[in-house]
């Protein structure tokens, strides 16, 4: 397939990568099973973390992997989990992507790289206080369409 | 203990069509147990997730 991301997109991704913190580690989970944009969503996703040392991938196949994807509860494909990585070890937070993020999606993958790199959530006082109390598991499913 | 997904929804038709997704961005919370539609602020999302985990 041909480069997706042109040069100029390339050039603006790693100006904003300059202010990447911590090493991030993305987990691509592609299927042989009917999966549209699998092949597309791995290279998406190989670019962007080819832009920048701080980022890392690795690829997985949903049923060759099955175990791992259970793991980190990945039950659709294409998936994408980004993750944090001290070292050898990966940190789970919680930030998933399921389908194709292209589009306005597509800035929210390079936000949820930072986001995750600045090991900072960001959010009020109130949310940290409550997430920090939080004991039950909570899913958020944000339904997005390609623009 | 909490996780976020963003989730293409022409790719997952059925799981849209489980979720009533018409618009969006959708916020849908442990599985449908409730929805929110359009841009959510922090608060109004907290609010939403305590009130369902209280239920």
């Amino acid at each position: 397939m041909t480069q997706l991301l042109n040069d100029d997109i390339i050039k603006q991704i790693r100006e904003v990568f300059d202010g990447l913190k911590h090493p991030v580690h993305i987990m691509f989970f592609g299927s042989k099973e009917s999966c549209q944009y699998c092949d597309e969503t791995r290279q998406l996703v190989e670019e962007v973390s080819a832009i920048s040392d701080l980022i890392s991938i690795e690829t997985y196949d949903m049923e060759a992997d099955s175990d791992l994807a259970a793991n980190y509860h990945v039950d659709k494909a294409p998936g994408v989990v980004i993750a944090a990585k001290e070292s050898d070890q990966v940190t789970d937070f919680g930030v998933r992507l399921a389908g194709i993020p292209s589009g306005h999606e597509f800035t929210s993958l390079i936000q949820d790289i930072l986001l995750v790199s600045n090991r900072d959530s960001g959010l009020n006082p109130q949310t940290r206080e409550f997430l920090k109390s939080l004991d039950k598991p909570v899913l958020l499913q944000v339904f997005v369409t390609p623009t | 203990m909490i996780q976020a997904e963003m989730v293409e929804a022409t790719e997952f038709p059925e799981l849209s069509m489980l979720y009533n997704v018409s618009g969006v961005p959708q916020t849908t919370i442990n599985a449908g147990k409730a929805h929110v539609v359009g841009a959510v602020p922090e608060p109004n999302l907290l609010a939403e997730i305590q009130r369902i985990l209280a239920e």
